[in-house]
């Protein structure tokens, strides 16, 4: 089993749901978004085009970010969810610097947007990770959580990550890789999907349609 | 842990309202997540877009005003602190009440005829899904001016709200996105601005293969997803679409490639016009006449001997033509059908004439034609539950902009024509309407299709006969007496031309009664100190406004001139019910129909109170209650009578005391499930809390006006505009006998075929008339839709922001790259944005996607007082647009467009 993410390009508007649903399902602090849409430019006037595109940790299956660490809190699962023990990590940064794709926030200082936390981030506070590297975890809370329930993870909402549930282009496909029947393997296997940068090596989980 | 998921509607957004749950934790709301119990139901299952996700923040944001205050300090202005006192809710409604009573006893209307009680609410459409029962209120009260403008209205899409309602029940015009290959879209940015729905039907369609082109100055989000961006030169859109039409009518063989049945027997086009303008009418009937080749003579439209109407040609024939106020002229003389004339008209508009002013190449033109009518599929047909209708996916969408001020009128037009020639009105895969907001029943737009006069549809409009013309405006906008499109509906006043109260009380016109301030104005989801044309002038004119009254979500730069505020209960702390589904605004289309709850989900944070009850004890204090309550048992407001054929759930007469907001609700929610289920199911409010929202079906049928038409025997008032001609006539004959020349230029706009003018002139004009040259003022000042903000109510929220940087154009102003270096200005610079009247400020934001003319704001900022919001350093353009008579267009609209200079600080 190994999940994976299929973004296809060609339904995303950049309307940042994805992002702001992300940050309310993690309770991530002020100016931490472990993924975000990418606002980008390709060509010159007049010949230029606008893309949108959506950018996380990309779960790899040979993630740089995991042999670099000093402690062994950067850590990767059987089923491929790349993913922090808060607890292990001292925020040395080396897992940042070795991510080609930028996609690990080291959360110095959990601030809230206010002078003082409102009840809903005083209620959601997640002070373990104060001071440690944090990323995009695929929602691994809420999939082992919908698969103990007998949910299938990217077809069942309360299995799936939080960004698939709430892009409101249905961009975001989730699910098992090695299943070659899941909505992602279907797509990746269509030839269609391509990953980010596959020259860094990493075998990226999440993959593109770009036209 | 004690965890719940509470149902509410979010209507943020003129686009919505969706549907989603709030996640509730020992008491306290942490997040929100899409509706999954609506999925099958709502036309994008059940998805809430980022707005909504900013609700819980709404609701514990710090920054809100947490109480009544009333204003200790009487000097008004920016740099006077107001002072404010908090007070109890007891004190503040007596304050209020009691300069309701004092209104009362001087008369509800002042001496120069106005309602002495003005009431604004913000984010056009938007208000009445938050109003609770203000609006039940207001009708008990009698008259009062909604006209006051807070920019909605005249910067919306004005001109299509207007004539779409007018050519086919379009207070907007969508796409049949689902069934439609071609898009031209002038500057149509759907994919910020509509909605959920919107954003999901074209992610499908793109899937699916919709060829998408977006003509518009700068590359918006929506430009994303096309498949080609056009630059064209701003406000020069109808010159293309001119062409267009010349392009089909003068360089392809229009028999061939045009729906000549459609045009025949859907649009007047066989109608014949007579030298004077009018059609030719039958002496005794007064129908107007068409042409039959077979007979080789005049048959009224209607007469079924005619066989062959002529849609070209020129033929000697007699009849009446019937001018301004009934005047008849007996004619025989060589008349022509309106499409001849439709075609003359065109002729001068060639590819090469609109690349020149447009910026855009005539082959680009000449391709994007060829696309249309290739896309177009004249002849196909298509089978929807049963019915087999013409089947046209192609449409052509407009933007804001386009929409809206001098040049909209144009637009409109030729955009429905396009439709018309193809026979794409109406019908799948072409342009639809989504709602009515002029024409009743406004639930759905298909039963406002009535018989009119000449085989159209009846469309009301504000009377200009000399005996009927409402000369003595009865509110600050006028729009009885001065838009007759605007006709008369509870929307109208919002529609009228709403800046002018701004311009009239600082500048009285020749023989206009004199604009006076209301002696109370309440003001709801409103800052028309940002989102009006040239503030500055808005909040000069505040200062001397006797009693505010506004309800306050946070300190903002209207509500620092209020004497009053009151804390606004919002999204996530008031209780509603309110109608979802069927065909709505932006691009809403459901295959069921219902209601939806909005509700309390948690106990407030701070001292707020309902609307409902707000309303109601309002209604107490000031002696209207039964009146009120008469009110919401006939709809107001709410839109659902309490008493039906199947149920009776009115407040009686003699009502032991003021209801509470419960109360009345409860009983809402049991004539709305009643009404929509002739009497057969009943839940009350208590069963909405838990599911809700409730659903019947809705045929995807009544997408199509096609039907309603058909079947009433009635055509579109296309392309030939003879009655708009009459009307306009009768208006400059009314004001020329008040003496009133200062509407001239507007008066001209109503031609029976709008040609082009050079629009972008009429804004270069500015510079002149403030004695500068337009030399000075290279760039055009545009804005563009954020998803983020649109509507929202929500600058203050700082998680909003956090999430919108990431989208180009927050928070800044963008600008071409290469023009930029050319001027000095790297990334980030900090720039001065100077028009004829005004300056503003932002960091420069360098782009490609930018003509090189153009620079791009996006939305409208420019705080000073909002919390937060006043730390973006966002530049805005309504710092420096005019609020101008001469920018003003016959439907009383203007423009987001503004000759600007540019220099790096």
């Amino acid at each position: 089993m190994r999940w994976g993410m299929v973004v296809d390009l060609r339904r995303c508007v950049g309307c940042q749901t994805c992002t702001i649903a992300c940050k309310q399902e993690h309770a991530l602090p002020a100016g931490t978004q472990w993924r975000f849409v990418a606002d980008c430019e390709v060509g010159e006037y007049p010949d230029v085009r606008r893309v949108f595109l959506p950018m996380q940790c990309m779960h790899c299956a040979e993630p740089p970010c995991v042999p670099v660490c000093p402690t062994g809190a950067s850590r990767q699962r059987e089923d491929g969810i790349v993913w922090v023990e808060y607890g292990a990590c001292v925020g040395c940064g080396y897992c940042a610097v070795s991510c080609p794709y930028h996609a690990r926030h080291l959360v110095h200082d959990a601030a809230g947007y206010f002078d003082r936390p409102t009840p809903s981030e005083a209620a959601s506070a997640r002070p373990e990770r104060h001071d440690v590297m944090t990323k995009c975890t695929f929602c691994k809370e809420r999939v082992d959580r919908g698969r103990q329930e007998g949910l299938v993870p990217g077809v069942d909402a309360a299995a799936t990550p939080m960004c698939a549930v709430a892009c409101i282009g249905g961009a975001i496909a989730f699910g098992d890789l090695d299943d070659p029947a899941s909505p992602v393997s279907v797509l990746v296997a269509a030839g269609r999907a391509a990953p980010l940068m596959p020259e860094c090596g990493t075998r990226p989980s999440v993959y593109y349609i770009v036209e | 842990m004690a965890s719940e998921r509470i149902p509410v509607y979010c209507y943020q957004c003129v686009a919505g309202p969706d549907l989603l749950k709030v996640v509730v934790e020992d008491g306290v709301a942490v997040g929100v997540e899409p509706n999954d119990d609506v999925a099958a139901e709502h036309p994008a299952g059940g998805k809430v877009c980022v707005r909504a996700y900013g609700l819980v923040q709404k609701l514990y944001n710090p920054a809100r005003i947490r109480t009544p205050m009333k204003r200790t300090n009487p000097r008004k202005g920016r740099g006077d602190d107001p002072g404010w006192a908090p007070i109890s809710w007891d004190e503040a409604l007596d304050l209020l009440a009691g300069r309701l009573t004092r209104i009362r006893e001087a008369g509800l209307v002042d001496e120069s005829g106005y309602p002495r009680l003005a009431v604004t609410f913000g984010s056009g459409g938007i208000a009445p899904a938050y109003l609770g029962t203000m609006a039940a209120f207001l009708a008990a009260w009698g008259p009062v001016d909604q006209g006051i403008g807070s920019g909605q209205g005249v910067k919306c899409y004005h001109s299509e709200h207007l004539y779409g309602e007018f050519w086919h029940r379009a207070f907007t015009v969508a796409a049949d996105t689902p069934r439609c290959e071609l898009v031209l879209s002038f500057g149509y940015n759907g994919d910020a601005s509509g909605g959920v729905t919107g954003v999901w039907r074209h992610a499908e369609a793109r899937v699916r293969g919709l060829q998408w082109v977006q003509l518009e100055p700068h590359q918006s989000v929506t430009a994303a997803g096309a498949t080609e961006w056009v630059p064209i030169r701003p406000k020069t859109d109808a010159a293309v679409l001119f062409a267009l039409l010349h392009v089909i009518l003068h360089e392809r063989d229009w028999r061939a490639v045009c729906d000549v049945d459609f045009l025949t027997r859907m649009t007047a086009s066989p109608y014949l016009v007579g030298p004077g303008g009018y059609y030719l009418r039958d002496p005794e009937t007064r129908a107007p006449l068409v042409w039959d080749l077979d007979r080789g003579r005049a048959l009224p439209f209607d007469d079924p001997r005619c066989t062959r109407p002529a849609l070209e040609g020129g033929y000697i024939a007699a009849g009446v033509e019937v001018g301004a106020d009934g005047a008849a002229r007996t004619v025989a003389d060589r008349v022509r059908p309106a499409f001849a004339l439709l075609r003359e008209h065109v002729r001068r508009y060639s590819p090469e004439w609109a690349a020149g002013v447009a910026d855009v190449p005539a082959a680009t033109i000449r391709r994007l034609a060829a696309a249309y009518l290739e896309h177009a599929r004249v002849g196909a047909t298509i089978e929807i539950d049963g019915v087999r209708y013409p089947h046209r996916p192609v449409a052509v969408l407009l933007g804001k902009t386009v929409t809206n001020g001098w040049g909209g009128y144009e637009c409109c037009w030729a955009r429905t024509v396009l439709a018309a020639l193809v026979g794409a009105l109406e019908v799948p895969g072409g342009i639809l309407g989504t709602t009515v907001r002029l024409n009743r029943p406004a639930q759905n737009r298909l039963d406002a299709v009535r018989p009119g006069p000449d085989g159209f549809m009846e469309q009301p409009l504000n009377a200009t006969a000399r005996d009927r013309w409402q000369g003595a405006p009865h509110v600050r906008n006028a729009y009885r007496t001065l838009v007759p499109l605007a006709d008369d509906s509870p929307w109208s006043a919002a529609l009228g031309p709403a800046h002018l109260p701004w311009l009239f009380m600082d500048d009285t016109p020749a023989q206009w009664p004199a604009p006076t301030v209301p002696d109370v104005w309440i003001i709801y989801r409103t800052n028309p100190a940002i989102s009006n044309w040239d503030t500055g002038r808005v909040e000069r004119m505040l200062e001397r406004f006797p009693f505010i009254a506004a309800f306050a979500y946070t300190q903002d730069e209207t509500n620092w001139y209020a004497d009053l505020l009151l804390p606004e209960a919002t999204d996530l702390e008031s209780l509603q019910l309110y109608r979802v589904g069927g065909t709505k605004y932006i691009e809403q289309y459901w295959r069921h129909t219902g209601w939806a709850i909005r509700q309390p989900v948690v106990a407030p944070p701070n001292d707020t109170r309902d609307l409902t009850d707000i309303a109601t004890e309002l209604a107490a204090r000031v002696g209207l209650l039964d009146r009120y309550l008469e009110a919401i048992n006939r709809g107001a407001g709410t839109t659902v009578p309490l008493k039906g054929p199947d149920w009776d759930v009115t407040f009686p007469a003699a009502t032991s005391g003021p209801p509470t907001s419960e109360d009345i609700w409860d009983r809402v929610c049991r004539a709305a499930t009643r009404s929509l289920t002739a009497g057969a199911v009943e839940h009350d409010l208590a069963w909405f809390r838990r599911h809700g929202a409730f659903f019947v079906p809705f045929p995807e049928t009544r997408y199509y006006l096609h039907g309603a038409m058909v079947a009433r025997g009635l055509r579109y008032e296309l392309p030939y505009q003879e009655r708009i001609m009459r009307v306009g006539a009768e208006l400059a004959a009314r004001l020329r006998e008040r003496g009133i020349t200062w509407w001239d230029a507007q008066l001209d706009e109503y031609q029976p075929l709008p040609g082009w003018r050079d629009f972008p002139a009429i804004w270069r004009g500015t510079a002149s008339a403030a004695g500068r040259t337009p030399a000075e003022f290279p760039f055009w000042l545009l804005t563009s839709r954020s998803m983020q903000y649109s509507w929202g109510s929500n600058v203050s929220l700082p998680i909003l922001a956090d999430v919108a940087r990431n989208v180009r154009g927050h928070f800044g102003v963008m600008l071409n790259r290469g023009v930029a270096r050319g001027l000095g200005i790297a990334e980030g610079d900090l720039v001065e944005i100077a028009s004829p009247t005004g300056r503003t400020r932002g960091r420069a934001i360098l782009r490609e996607g930018v003509r090189p003319d153009v620079a791009v704001a996006l939305q409208q900022f420019g705080h000073w007082a909002t919390p937060f919001a006043r730390e973006l350093g966002m530049p805005s353009l309504n710092e420096v647009a005019s609020m101008d008579l001469a920018l003003t267009d016959a439907t009383g609209s203007g423009a987001d467009l503004v000759p600007v200079a540019i220099r790096r600080m």
